[in-house]
C-alpha cells in the first residue's frame, strides 16, 4: 500500500460483501454531468477529480456511451485515512445515444478532471428550415 | 443486506445508517464548520508520521483562483467555479446541469501539532492536494529505557 490511489482507495473490508456477490461488482461513482444541445450536436460536461487521461476510457457501443475512469491521487507512503468523502476512485456512467448522432465524430477533451465530449449530429439530421414556395 | 441500495461496501452502509439516525434523532453534534456531507469539493484526508495529507476533489478550476489560507488553526480552501454550458437561448437546450457551480468554501479544523509553516499545495487533474506538516516535538519517537 506505498501506491499512489490511497487517498481514494479503501481495501475493501471481507464482511461488508455478501458472499454470493460478483467480484467484479464494486463500488463506482457516478459523476455529475451538464448536458446541452444545441443545432450542431449534443455537449457534455463530466466531472471527474483525478482521473488523468490514461486512466479514462469512453466507448461507444450498440449505441451506448459508457465513460470509464479511474482517478489516481499521488499520495506518501504510509498514509492513514481519517475522513473520506469519495470512498471509491471509479467512476462509470453510460448514456443512450439515438441514431442521429455521428458516433465516429466524437470529440473528447480532458482537463482538470473535467471532461468534456461534443457528439455531433448527423449531417441529414441537423435542423432545415425548409423554404416554401409560393405557386 | 439488501441490494435495493447498492450498498457494495461498508462505508456507504455506514453512511445510510447516519442518515437514518440524524433522520430519528436530529443528527449528533458535529463541528459547526463542517457543512453537509455532499458539499464542493469533496474532501479526503489522510495522516502519516509527519504530515496530514488533504486531498479536495475540485476539478474544472484555475489553480490561480484556488484561495488556500490558515489561519487560527483553520485551513480554508475557497474559490469560484464558473458554469461552462452557455446560457440557455432559442437554440440551445439544457438537460442536465449536475455539476456544481458558484463559490465556494471549506474550512478544515487542523490538530494541534499541525505547522502552519510547512504547507505545500498543488493542482493536479482537478484534485487540490495540500500537504501541511507536523511539528518535530509531536512526532512518534521511540523511547530508550534505561
Amino acid at each position: 500500500m506505498s501506491d499512489t490511489t490511497e487517498v481514494v482507495q479503501k481495501e475493501q473490508q471481507p464482511v461488508a460483501r455478501g458472499e454470493r456477490e460478483p467480484a467484479e461488482q464494486r463500488a463506482t461513482l457516478t459523476p455529475p454531468v451538464d448536458v446541452i444541445e444545441n443545432a450542431h450536436g449534443v455537449t457534455l460536461w463530466a466531472d471527474l477529480p483525478g482521473v488523468s487521461k490514461e486512466k479514462l476510457e469512453v466507448r461507444v457501443h450498440d449505441g451506448n456511451l459508457h465513460i470509464e475512469a479511474e482517478a489516481s491521487v499521488p499520495t506518501r507512503a504510509g498514509l492513514r485515512l481519517q475522513h473520506a468523502e469519495i470512498r471509491a476512485p471509479h467512476f462509470s456512467r453510460s448514456f443512450t445515444l439515438g441514431a442521429e448522432f455521428d458516433t465516429s465524430k466524437i470529440e473528447a477533451n480532458l482537463q482538470d478532471g473535467v471532461l468534456k465530449l461534443v457528439i455531433p449530429r448527423r449531417e441529414e439530421a441537423r435542423p432545415r428550415r425548409i423554404e416554401v414556395n409560393v405557386g | 443486506m439488501s441490494d435495493l441500495y447498492f450498498a457494495t461496501d461498508l462505508f456507504s452502509q455506514l453512511d445510510r445508517l447516519q442518515q437514518q439516525m440524524s433522520a430519528v434523532f436530529g443528527g449528533f453534534p458535529s463541528s459547526i464548520r463542517s457543512g453537509r456531507l455532499s458539499a464542493f469539493p469533496q474532501i479526503n484526508i489522510g495522516t502519516t508520521d509527519d504530515s496530514i495529507e488533504i486531498v479536495a476533489f475540485a476539478p474544472g478550476i484555475d489553480a490561480s483562483q484556488l484561495d488556500v489560507s490558515i489561519d487560527k488553526g483553520l485551513l480554508t480552501i475557497a474559490g469560484e467555479r464558473k458554469r461552462v454550458a452557455p446560457e440557455a437561448d432559442e437554440s440551445t437546450r439544457q438537460y442536465a446541469q449536475e455539476r456544481f457551480t458558484g463559490s465556494f468554501r471549506r474550512v478544515i479544523e487542523l490538530p494541534q501539532q499541525a505547522d502552519p509553516d510547512k504547507v505545500e499545495a498543488r493542482y493536479t487533474n482537478g484534485c487540490l492536494s495540500i500537504s501541511v506538516g507536523k511539528r518535530e516535538s509531536s512526532k512518534p519517537r521511540a523511547i530508550t529505557i534505561q
